[in-house]
């Protein structure tokens, strides 16, 4: 009854601080409802006249939604790279981050998953995947273990800064006992979820761009770059605009684990070009029209050209401890890392896999507004979500959030 | 449709359930009994008192709370009733409950919720098959006066459906995808064909991409000859291993078919088969009333809903009956031979012994059930 | 000790479990469709299904030839101006001479050329109701597969085992096959050029 009261006080305390701020996290969160009601909107129309009002075809059949959702994916899984040695290696440095964090593997899942149902032509019967009332396809197909890995992940990284927070917000230390074995879990669920929805593509015989045994590690590289600049930008930004206070230690040491993470990324970006250019075969061709176009059909160069010279130019960069350390530097290369990443993972391997098609057919793939609507919408649904969970968590360890005894009676 | 071991829940809003022998609700067991049978119908007074006695009739020795609680329930059916109720308050309860509502529209919303929260096809008893089909020509009627006739039968024993198709016959006609078209009811605004027939140049080889399949001139063309590829009805199917809610399945006759009503449109399927022989309804299928095929499977060629997959069949509504498809039907040349693989007379098998055949992608071991030969 | 022992065991059970429940489910044992089409149709008792049905109204006769025998439209009836006698009355040679109204002048012979052949390398002239083979057998209208069958013989063995030509019905047995004149007209057997029945305009957009 106790636990209750608190958590209704939590609850209330919470709504309290999210609805109060600065004019600017006003302004912030305006722009973001904004941004979601548009996508809602966008949403609506797909709804209505059905998936034809994106750009996707019978030859590209994947596009904007999967190649976000893949992206997310390794956003929500590189979280881990800051709980690890948190919570199991019990590394001091790490310790405010890690809340940032997870908090950003709870929006990027959300966010994973509604681009999921975005993509779904049939939405209202969603419920036929649900274990016991639907039919699951267990354990065949690779859809169902990323739907059951990707649901235990939320639950994993919702219920484990929950505690935290909740033995915080009570002015009780949290128990190790209780959430060190949920971190250690999380850590292998992390890399289970990435190398999943990696299978997820790897697993087609039919299209032999994604069909090789390196999209698996290389989504892992990717992705533990890619997470951990973004968290670093949004400790940048909590920084300056919060009290919470996050010191350069953390930052350097996230910044390290970027470092490494791009540098074998670039690595195996160089092993696979490498195979694919140096011998290339009729297999080689969804590469030859992301690099340098087939048949006169060239949409997705100016992408794959934005983000490979970023991505070489961040990873550079960062390779120098002079220029890490300097953390201008180091939040540009965090930026164009994670834009790079972005494209790379994104565009540059869903649309790819499909062009050209199973007979050799180009049909090429430009996102329609509505597509691009409903995206926006659902980053800005997870902004709002993580902006929501980063102000509470940052009230509750600032100590401005507590539990106040007799506040009720 | 009055089993009591449903696998989903039905619900029953104060409409008496006719006995019905035949294939609509009405109890005719030929002719229609929409439009066609206005004359026999009764009076409204009459009406009204039927309709009264039909919706107290048979529950009036129960009271409500046994009515509602005296059924039995699994999780399954205690699921759907509890998210049924928060999904469709709206919609189809309300016309239903409506007291101005007439029977029919009580009927189609009681369709309506039992078809939303029906099973997978594949799992299903042949009663519980019937019984989606009944629904499902009833609710045609219903909307459109119009009678389908729509089956549910099942892989024969002893049949396993094979292809073969002749390169050097095959003159590019087209008269194929044109009679696949027709027969299977597909999208004539996004004009979906499931067959492409690749133009291929002399001496290149099997050389698909620079084929084209959309040409539009006189045919044969010189120095070319044609190649035609739909669904290869695979014996190790990719796509039926990657969806996630087994929408899609490969029967005991071999035939991989689509439940469309079961799938939920997330296109792993597409992405999974090597031979483009998938095609997704991007936006919701139109096909002209006067030219819609009224001879019907429940896994061929019914009408379609927007945002689900759909596929050759080998036209299942005519091959399980004995005939050809209708490809093989329409070809002039004679370039397309379908059989039963397992039936050592069958021309399919002498072809399969006699002549040099092949496969697309062998390579892939999805062990395609669809054979090349040439003369 | 005892504890960690247990525990050890626990999870490696579990993990091959799991290994066994996330192994792939081949519900067939075959290696390859050959090998599956060999097994199950050893056993192979035949089907329900005929599609004696949807040869409709076709008036067929059965033929045997070779290992195959199976049903072909009846071919006599089916000549407009059968039997041929009706107004063949004369041998063919006497029949030639200015006073005779000219018979069949529409037809203009487009198979192989010249020095291969003329009426009489397929018609009979002293018997007009038959045909006659290229040493002079005759050959009944109904069996004209026979004719063909002398010069083109891997098409007529492909037509017997069912590699040439089409099936009327349907796949089901009984096997009933067009014959050679059901698709091929005799004298111009070759099939006419022409435009394809569709064209599809939605893929020219979806490649532009």
């Amino acid at each position: 009854m106790r636990r209750l009261r608190v958590f209704r006080s939590l609850v209330k305390d919470s709504l309290d601080t999210i609805t109060h701020g600065s004019k600017k996290y006003h302004l912030w969160m305006a722009f973001l409802t904004f941004g979601m009601l548009t996508g809602m909107y966008c949403y609506s129309i797909q709804l209505e006249h059905g998936l034809s009002v994106t750009g996707m075809t019978d030859r590209v059949s994947w596009g904007l939604y999967i190649s976000n959702f893949t992206f997310l994916v390794g956003v929500a899984a590189a979280a881990v790279m800051l709980v690890m040695p948190t919570y199991v290696l019990k590394d001091i440095d790490f310790k405010q981050a890690v809340l940032i964090g997870e908090g950003l593997a709870v929006s990027a899942l959300i966010m994973c998953l509604a681009f999921v149902i975005a993509d779904m032509g049939g939405p209202s019967v969603l419920w036929h995947m649900i274990p016991g009332i639907g039919v699951f396809n267990f354990p065949n197909s690779m859809l169902t273990w990323d739907v059951l890995v990707l649901n235990g992940y939320l639950f994993l990284n919702i219920t484990i800064p929950f505690y935290i927070l909740f033995r915080h917000y009570q002015g009780k230390e949290a128990k190790s006992k209780v959430y060190i074995p949920g971190a250690i879990l999380s850590v292998f669920w992390a890399v289970g979820i990435h190398l999943v929805t990696a299978f997820l593509y790897q697993g087609l015989q039919a299209r032999p761009f994604w069909n090789n045994a390196l999209l698996g590690p290389r989504f892992l590289a990717s992705a533990f770059a890619a997470g951990p600049a973004l968290i670093i930008l949004v400790l940048a930004i909590i920084r300056s605009f919060t009290e919470f206070k996050i010191q350069d230690k953390t930052i350097k040491k996230i910044a390290m684990v970027v470092t490494v993470a791009a540098q074998i990324n670039l690595i195996m970006l160089i092993s696979e070009l490498f195979k694919e250019f140096y011998a290339p075969t009729h297999h080689s061709e969804s590469a030859y029209y992301l690099f340098f176009g087939l048949d006169g059909k060239d949409a997705l160069l100016p992408w794959i050209w934005t983000a490979i010279p970023l991505n070489v130019l961040a990873t550079v960069l960062l390779t120098f401890h002079k220029l890490r350390n300097n953390f201008k530097v180091l939040f540009f290369c965090c930026f164009i890392l994670f834009v790079a990443i972005w494209i790379e993972k994104g565009f540059g391997l869903i649309v790819p896999g499909f062009i050209p098609g199973p007979y050799g057919k180009i049909a090429e793939y430009t996102p329609t507004g509505i597509e691009i609507g409903v995206t926006l919408g659902i980053w800005a649904l997870g902004a709002f979500i993580f902006t929501i969970l980063a102000k509470t968590a940052i009230g509750i360890e600032l100590g401005e959030l507590k539990y106040k005894k007799n506040k009720e009676n | 449709m009055s089993n009591n071991n449903k696998k989903w829940f039905s619900l029953n809003l104060g409409r008496k359930e006719k006995e019905s022998s035949g294939a609509c609700g009405c109890g005719k067991t030929s002719g229609g009994c929409g439009a066609a049978s206005q004359s026999d119908q009764m009076t409204d007074a009459a009406f009204a008192e039927a309709a009264i006695h039909a919706s107290i009739g048979e529950e009036k020795n129960k009271d409500g709370f046994e009515q509602v609680f005296d059924v039995k329930m699994d999780r399954r059916t205690a699921f759907k009733k509890l998210t049924a109720s928060l999904l469709i308050g709206a919609g189809a309860v309300s016309t239903s409950c409506s007291v101005i509502g007439g029977d029919e529209s009580k009927e189609k919303a009681q369709i309506d919720w039992e078809e939303q929260f029906k099973g997978n096809y594949k799992l299903m008893t042949d009663e519980e098959k019937n019984g989606t089909v009944d629904r499902l020509v009833r609710s045609y009627q219903l909307r459109t006066g119009k009678t389908i006739s729509m089956s549910s039968k099942n892989a024969e024993e002893d049949v396993l459906f094979g292809y073969a198709f002749n390169i050097s016959k095959c003159q590019g006609y087209m008269d194929c995808v044109n009679a696949c078209v027709e027969e299977n009811n597909q999208d004539r605004n996004s004009e979906m064909q499931y067959i492409r027939i690749h133009e291929m140049k002399d001496g290149k080889g099997f050389n698909f991409n620079e084929a084209d399949d959309n040409y539009y001139h006189e045919v044969p063309a010189e120095g070319h000859f044609y190649m035609g590829t739909q669904c290869f009805h695979c014996d190790n199917p990719p796509c039926v291993e990657v969806c996630p809610v087994q929408a899609t399945w490969r029967e005991d006759d071999g035939l991989v078919v689509v439940d469309y009503d079961w799938c939920v449109g997330c296109r792993y399927c597409m992405a999974a088969c090597p031979y483009d022989g998938r095609r997704f309804n991007w936006s919701k299928p139109e096909v002209p009333e006067a030219e819609i095929n009224k001879n019907q499977h429940y896994l061929g060629n019914r009408m379609r809903k927007k945002g689900v997959m759909e596929k050759c069949t080998f036209c299942v509504q005519r091959s399980r009956a004995g005939k050809n498809p209708a490809c093989v039907e329409a070809c002039p040349t004679g370039a397309r031979i379908f059989g039963n693989l397992l039936d050592p007379d069958s021309t399919i098998r002498w072809v399969l012994e006699n002549k040099k055949v092949f496969r697309l992608k062998e390579d892939l071991g999805t062990e395609p059930k669809f054979w090349y030969f040439m003369d | 000790m005892m504890n960690r022992y247990n525990l050890k065991y626990i999870v490696s059970a579990f993990i091959m479990v799991l290994g066994l429940a996330s192994c792939k489910h081949h519900e067939d044992e075959y290696h390859s469709i050959t090998d599956k089409i060999e097994a199950e149709g050893k056993n192979y008792q035949g089907t329900s299904i005929s599609s004696e049905a949807y040869i409709g109204d076709i008036k067929t006769i059965e033929i045997t030839e070779g290992a195959h025998t199976f049903l072909i439209p009846e071919r006599k009836s089916q000549i407009k101006s059968y039997a041929c006698t009706e107004c063949h009355i004369k041998p063919l040679a006497k029949m030639q001479n200015k006073d005779f109204k000219k018979a069949h002048w529409d037809i203009k012979i487009e198979h192989a050329n010249e020095n291969t052949m003329n009426c009489i390398t397929c018609h009979n002239g002293s018997n007009m109701d038959e045909l006659t083979s290229l040493t002079g057998k005759s050959i009944d209208f109904n069996k004209s597969y026979n004719l063909c069958n002398q010069c083109h013989t891997k098409q007529f063995q492909d037509w017997k085992g069912g590699a040439h030509g089409k099936r009327i019905g349907g796949w089901a047995p009984p096997r009933a096959s067009m014959t050679c004149v059901n698709c091929h007209n005799p004298h111009d057997p070759h099939f006419e050029s022409r435009w394809p029945a569709r064209f599809n305009t939605q893929k020219v957009k979806e490649r532009e």
